[in-house]
């Protein structure tokens, strides 16, 4: 059977035994390390059949199948960066066996090292931050209106709406400069629309952030307070996450 | 400083279950070193994925949607 090598994450050489209980994407072959000179790579074989181009695309296109592989490939590297400072690759990191992967690694081999210095002893929390949507219907009014008052009730309703949109958004940078005045990198995210969201509330900031772990107590005494302070906002906290945001240069704050 | 061995991770280390597919969406697959060389098939280079994801998630659309519909209520 020909198989290819499939890459979760890199990280340097570990002295501890090959990951255990990890079944990654396909369980007929363990999750195993690949050491490459100053660097490991975290692989397991997965058979070409079911990975190969049209097969892997078919794979990813199907909405339950492309869920599996990603909790799988995010279990993976979400063990590995618990023990081990980490770069994770993404998603469908596939190669035509164990040489080509030493390959990639050597010719990167400056970069990965100093990414994983970066990395070491840091995590990515992410925060998004939603605005309620304003409600669906304008109270009727029960009088008949003037052509001048019907003017004057729909440009109110603009400028409310501006408002609250405004306010919402200034929050929001509020929410933000603070986070990245404990965060050492930071990276924003495309907001998620409708479908991700729902009808109730718009996504106004989706961002991640590289933060020291010895900072996770003051990031969540932070968001407790924006809690109090922003009322006209939604804030949700998600971490600390593997540094899939910040496996490249990020942007320093 | 000792590691603690691969062997040993903790079963909250793998992950939490509950985190949504599009945040892990937004991270897997937006994101994240693009290893050169011999890439059998790369995400990115991949338009069909990205068109079916169009329709579930618009977390991998391509344009930056605007924070703001323009259809909302007056």
């Amino acid at each position: 059977m020909t198989v290819l090598t499939y890459a979760y994450a890199v990280c340097r050489p570990h002295d501890g035994p090959a990951p255990t209980g990890l079944t990654g994407l396909d369980p007929g072959s363990p999750v195993r390390t690949l050491p490459a000179g100053p660097l490991t790579a975290v692989v397991q074989d997965v058979p070409a059949a079911d990975y190969a181009e049209e097969a892997l695309r078919r794979r990813l296109s199907d909405r339950a199948e492309l869920e599996r592989c990603a909790r799988a490939h995010h279990e993976v590297i979400t063990a590995v960066s618990s023990v081990t400072a980490t770069v994770p690759l993404p998603l469908a990191t596939l190669y035509r066996g164990d040489e080509r992967v030493r390959e990639a690694l050597r010719e990167q081999e400056t970069s990965f090292v100093t990414a994983l210095d970066r990395l070491a002893g840091r995590a990515e929390w992410g925060i998004k931050v939603y605005a309620p949507t304003a409600p669906t219907a304008p109270t009727p009014d029960p009088a008949p209106l003037t052509g001048r008052a019907y003017l004057d009730r729909v440009r109110n309703r603009h400028q409310g709406r501006e408002q609250r949109q405004n306010a919402a958004l200034q929050a929001a940078e509020r929410v933000d400069a603070v986070v990245q005045s404990l965060a050492v990198a930071t990276r924003r995210l495309r907001p998620h629309g409708p479908e991700a969201t729902g009808p109730h509330r718009t996504h106004i900031l989706n961002a991640a952030y590289l933060l020291d772990t010895a900072r996770t107590r003051e990031l969540r005494a932070a968001l407790t307070s924006l809690r109090g302070d922003e009322p006209v906002i939604e804030i949700e906290l998600s971490g600390p996450w593997a540094p899939y945001s910040f496996a490249d240069a990020g942007t320093a704050p | 400083m000792t590691t603690p061995a691969w062997g040993t991770v903790p079963a909250e280390a793998h992950g939490p279950i509950g985190v949504p597919l599009v945040d892990l969406l937004d991270r897997v697959l937006a994101t994240g070193v693009v290893v050169s060389g011999d890439l059998v098939i790369a995400i990115a280079e991949v338009p069909l994925i990205r068109l079916s994801l169009h329709a579930l998630l618009s977390s991998v659309n391509e344009r930056v949607p605007a924070p703001w519909p323009d259809s909302g209520p007056l």
